[in-house]
C-alpha cells in the first residue's frame, strides 16, 4: 500500500502541477458559470423577433390581435389573398418575416398556415399560436351573438388536469431539479471520461517509455495499477473541489451583485403570476415569464446541495473506480501508444449512453427501464442522481442499493482489470485484439 | 566467494504460444560478476524479469540467498533494464528520491547517497534539471545512479555501456569493479564481448531459449581452444620452420619487420607446448609464447552459429 501511495502522489504531483491540469481548473468553472449567466441574463434577450404580415381577406381579425403584447412579434394586415411565392420573392414583402394566412373557411376548419424565412424558435411558434388562438376567440365568441369572450373562453376552456406528486405537493422537485441532477452526473460522466482518458494515456505512455519495468523491479502491477488510478483521482477531485469552489463562488456573486431584483421577493407579485399562470393555457405557460424566474429561484433556493454534493461525491469515486479500471487495464494492454482505439470508441459510446440514460430517466422518471438503469453501474452515476434531484419515493432505499452495486462493481473491476494489467502490460509491439484481454482475464 | 546467491531452477516461458525460456538454470556466486550472453530474442531479458519477479515462469523457480526469492528481496535488488525509461517531467533529484523511497530508502538516507554520485558523476549542477533537459548520455548516469543507489546486494544490468562514450564506460566498469570489490553480485547482460572478458567471472551464454553453456570465462574460452600456440621471436623464419619438424606445424605467422615474427603452431603427435619451447630455445631468440585461446567473440559465435547453419 505504501508503494501505492508513493506512486498516487507522484501522480496527482505530475498531474496538478500541469498547465493543462490549471487551465482547466479555472477554464472549466468560467464556461459553466458564463453559461449560466447567459441563460439568467439573456434567456429572453436573445429571442427572435418577428415582423409578421396577416392575410385575412374576409377581415375577421378587423386589423388587431390583442393590445399591449410584447414587442417580440409585429402584426400588419393585408385585406387581400397573397400567394405564398410572391410573398417569397417579392421585395416590398422582405421586410416581413413570416406570413400567416387567414382564409375564409378559418372559423370551421380551424387551419392556418405560417409561412416563414427563418425557422422559428419553439418558444417563437408557441406565442404566435397563442395569440392568434386569443384573437380567434373573441372572433367566435362575437359571432355567437351576445356572449362574453370570457363566457366564451370559460365554455371552451378545456378541462386542466394538474398532476401533483403526493410526495411533493409543492413541486419543490420539479422537472427542473431533474435537470440539476442530470448536470451533476454529467459533471460525473465528464470527469470520469477526461481523467479515464488521462490514465489511459498515461499507461500506455509509462508502457512504451519502459520506466513501468524499473517500476515493476520494486512494485507489483496491482500496486502500478492502483497507484495511478488513485493519483489520477486525486487530481480529479482536486480539480472537481476547484470547480465547486469556483462555480460556488461565482453564483453566489451572481446573485448578490448582477440577480438582486430576480431574487428580490418585493420585486414579484406572486399573485398576479398565479393568476395569470391558472388563466394561461398550456400553450401560454409555455412561454411565461415565470419559468425564467423559476430557473434562477430553483439555482439558488430549491436545490439541497449539501445533500446533492453528498451524494455526487460518492457516485463520482464509485463510477470513477468502476470506469478507471476498464481505462487503466486497456492502456496496460495496448501493443504501441496509438494501438487500441478501436476499444475506446466502445467505452466513450458507454458513457454517452450513460449520460442519455440521465436525460431519459428526467422524461420518464418512473419508467420500469430508469429503475432498472438505476442500478446497472455503467450508468448509476447519472441516473441516480437524477432521481435523487427528482426526489425519491417515500424512503429512498434505491439510492443506496445503487450506490452499494457500484461500489461492489467497481471493486470487481478493479481486481479483473488488475489481472489485464499484469499480464499485459509488458507486452509490446502487438495489435490488441479481443482475444488478448480474454486470455490475459484467464490468467492467474 | 563460492556461496551461492542466486538460484535459477529449470525455468520455463512461452508467449502467445512462442517459447522464451526452456529448462533454464542458472546459478551465480555471491561476490561475482555473472555474464548474461546470447544473440538477439535468445530469452536474456525474459530471464532477467524472471529473476526480478516482473513476470511469473511458467515452470521452475528462483532461489535468492538461500531461500524462494519472495518480494521483499526485490529491496536487495537493483534492475537496469535495457530500454530504460524516467519520468521525464521529473528533476533528476525527485526522480532520485521517488525510485529511492520505493526501494524503501528515507529521505535523509537517499539524498547522502544521491551526492556521492552526483560527486562521482560530476552531475551537481543537474541536479534540479528535468530529465528531458538532459542529454541521452547524462539521462543514462541518472538511470544508473537510481539502479545503485539503495546499494544492493544484485544488480542486474542490462546493457549498461549502450549510449555511453568510451569516458563514461570506463567510469561505469570501474564502479562496477568497486561493487564487486565490496562484496556485490553483478549480474551483466551484454552483446559486447570485450566487455565480458574485462569485468565478468563468470558467463552463461543463452540462445533460442535454452542455456547452451556456463563456466568461468576461462572455461568457456578453453572448451573453444583450436590447440594452437603462438610465439614471438627475433631471427630467422627459415630456421624456426627447420627447429619445428615433424611434431609441429605452422599455422600462420605475422612478419613484424626486422626480423620479428609471431607464429601460431598447431601440434603434432601429442606434443606440448614444453616441447615446443624445447626445440626452440636455441635456434632463435624468443620474446614471448602463449597459448592461444579464443576470445568471447570467437567463443560467442561459435557457440551460436552451429545452431544456426542447423537452420
Amino acid at each position: 500500500m505504501k508503494n501505492s501511495l508513493l506512486l498516487a502522489i507522484r501522480e496527482w504531483r505530475a498531474r496538478v502541477w500541469s498547465r493543462s491540469f490549471l487551465a482547466m481548473s479555472i477554464l472549466g468553472p468560467l464556461a459553466v458559470l458564463t453559461f449560466t449567466y447567459l441563460i439568467f441574463a439573456f434567456g429572453d434577450e436573445g429571442e427572435q423577433k418577428w415582423n409578421v404580415l396577416i392575410t385575412d381577406p374576409t377581415n375577421y381579425m378587423k386589423g388587431k390581435i390583442m393590445p399591449g403584447e410584447d414587442q417580440s412579434i409585429t402584426y400588419s394586415f393585408a385585406n387581400s389573398t397573397l400567394d405564398h411565392e410572391i410573398f417569397r420573392d417579392g421585395s416590398r414583402y422582405k421586410e416581413f418575416d413570416a406570413l400567416i394566412e387567414i382564409n375564409e373557411k378559418v372559423l370551421e376548419n380551424k387551419v392556418s398556415h405560417v409561412f416563414f424565412r427563418d425557422a422559428p424558435s419553439t418558444r417563437l411558434r408557441t406565442k404566435v399560436q397563442y395569440q392568434i388562438e386569443r384573437r380567434m376567440e373573441e372572433i367566435l365568441a362575437d359571432e355567437m351573438n351576445g356572449i362574453s369572450v370570457e363566457k366564451y373562453r370559460k365554455i371552451k376552456r378545456p378541462l386542466t388536469m394538474s398532476f401533483v406528486d403526493v410526495y411533493d405537493p409543492y413541486g419543490e422537485a420539479s422537472s427542473l431539479n431533474g435537470w440539476v441532477g442530470f448536470f451533476l452526473g454529467g459533471i460525473i460522466i465528464l470527469f470520469i471520461g477526461l481523467f479515464g482518458m488521462t490514465i489511459l494515456r498515461s499507461v500506455a505512455r509509462e508502457k512504451s517509455n519502459r520506466i513501468v519495468e524499473v517500476l515493476m523491479g520494486t512494485c507489483s502491477p496491482r500496486q502500478l495499477m492502483t497507484g495511478k488510478i488513485l493519483g489520477v483521482g486525486m487530481s480529479a477531485f482536486v480539480q472537481f473541489i476547484i470547480w465547486t469552489v469556483i462555480i460556488g463562488f461565482g453564483l453566489y456573486w451572481m446573485r448578490e451583485t448582477l440577480f438582486v431584483d430576480l431574487l428580490d421577493p418585493r420585486n414579484a407579485n406572486f399573485d398576479e403570476v398565479t393568476a395569470q399562470m391558472q388563466n394561461q393555457s398550456y400553450a401560454a405557460k409555455q412561454f411565461s415569464s415565470v419559468e425564467y424566474n423559476r430557473f434562477v429561484d430553483l439555482v439558488y433556493n430549491k436545490i439541497n446541495f449539501g445533500l446533492m454534493i453528498s451524494y455526487f461525491i460518492g457516485f463520482f469515486i464509485g463510477g470513477y473506480l468502476f470506469y478507471a479500471a476498464f481505462f487503466a487495464s486497456l492502456g496496460a494492454s495496448m501493443g504501441t501508444e496509438s494501438d487500441g482505439q478501436q476499444f475506446v470508441l466502445p467505452l466513450v459510446f458507454i458513457l454517452l449512453i450513460a449520460l442519455y440514460s440521465g436525460y431519459y430517466t428526467i422524461n420518464y422518471p418512473g419508467s420500469s427501464f430508469v429503475d432498472w438503469m438505476q442500478y446497472i453501474p455503467f450508468t448509476a452515476p447519472v441516473v441516480a442522481m437524477v432521481k435523487l434531484a427528482q426526489g425519491y419515493g417515500e424512503n429512498g432505499y434505491q439510492i443506496y442499493i445503487s450506490m452499494t452495486l457500484l461500489y461492489v462493481s467497481a471493486i470487481v473491476m478493479l481486481l479483473l482489470a488488475a489481472r489485464i494489467y499484469k499480464n499485459g502490460i509488458l507486452q509490446f509491439g502487438h495489435r490488441l485484439r479481443l482475444m488478448h484481454l480474454l486470455k490475459w482475464l484467464r490468467k492467474t | 566467494m563460492n556461496e551461492t546467491l542466486l538460484e535459477v531452477r529449470n525455468i520455463r516461458k512461452s508467449f502467445f504460444r512462442k517459447e522464451a525460456l526452456n529448462n533454464v538454470s542458472v546459478s551465480v556466486r555471491k561476490g561475482e560478476v555473472f555474464g548474461l550472453l546470447g544473440p538477439n530474442g535468445a530469452g536474456k531479458t525474459t530471464l532477467i524479469r524472471v529473476i526480478n519477479r516482473i513476470i511469473e515462469p511458467d515452470e521452475g523457480s528462483v532461489r535468492f540467498d538461500g531461500h524462494l526469492m519472495e518480494a521483499n528481496d526485490l529491496r536487495r535488488i537493483g534492475y537496469l533494464p535495457e530500454e530504460r525509461g524516467l519520468f521525464k517531467d521529473m528533476t533528476v533529484e525527485n526522480h532520485a528520491l521517488f525510485l529511492g523511497k520505493l526501494r524503501g530508502l528515507e529521505t535523509k538516507d537517499i539524498r547522502n547517497k544521491m551526492q556521492f554520485w552526483f560527486d562521482t558523476f560530476q552531475m551537481n549542477e543537474w541536479r534540479k534539471k528535468r530529465i528531458e533537459q538532459l542529454s541521452k548520455g547524462m539521462a543514462q548516469k541518472v538511470q544508473f545512479m537510481c539502479a545503485v543507489l539503495h546499494e544492493p546486494d544484485l544488480l542486474i544490468l542490462d546493457e549498461p555501456f549502450s549510449g555511453f562514450d568510451p569516458v563514461n564506460v570506463e567510469l561505469i566498469k570501474k564502479q562496477l569493479m568497486t561493487m564487486r570489490a565490496d562484496g556485490k553480485t553483478i549480474i551483466l547482460s551484454t552483446h559486447n564481448m570485450k566487455n565480458v572478458e574485462e569485468i565478468c567471472d563468470r558467463a552463461a551464454l543463452i540462445h533460442e531459449a535454452k542455456k547452451i553453456a556456463e563456466g568461468t570465462i576461462t572455461e568457456l574460452q578453453g572448451a573453444q581452444k583450436t590447440g594452437l600456440y603462438a610465439v614471438r621471436f627475433r631471427g630467422n623464419m627459415l630456421t624456426f620452420v627447420n627447429a619445428l619438424w615433424t611434431g609441429f606445424e605452422v599455422h600462420d605467422k605475422i612478419e613484424h619487420g626486422d626480423n620479428r615474427f609471431t607464429v601460431r603452431v598447431k601440434m603434432r603427435n601429442e606434443s606440448s607446448f614444453d616441447d615446443l619451447l624445447k626445440v626452440l630455445i636455441g635456434q632463435v631468440n624468443i620474446e614471448s609464447a602463449w597459448e592461444v585461446l579464443p576470445t568471447m567473440q570467437d567463443v560467442f559465435i561459435n557457440l551460436v552459429q552451429p545452431v544456426n547453419h542447423e537452420e
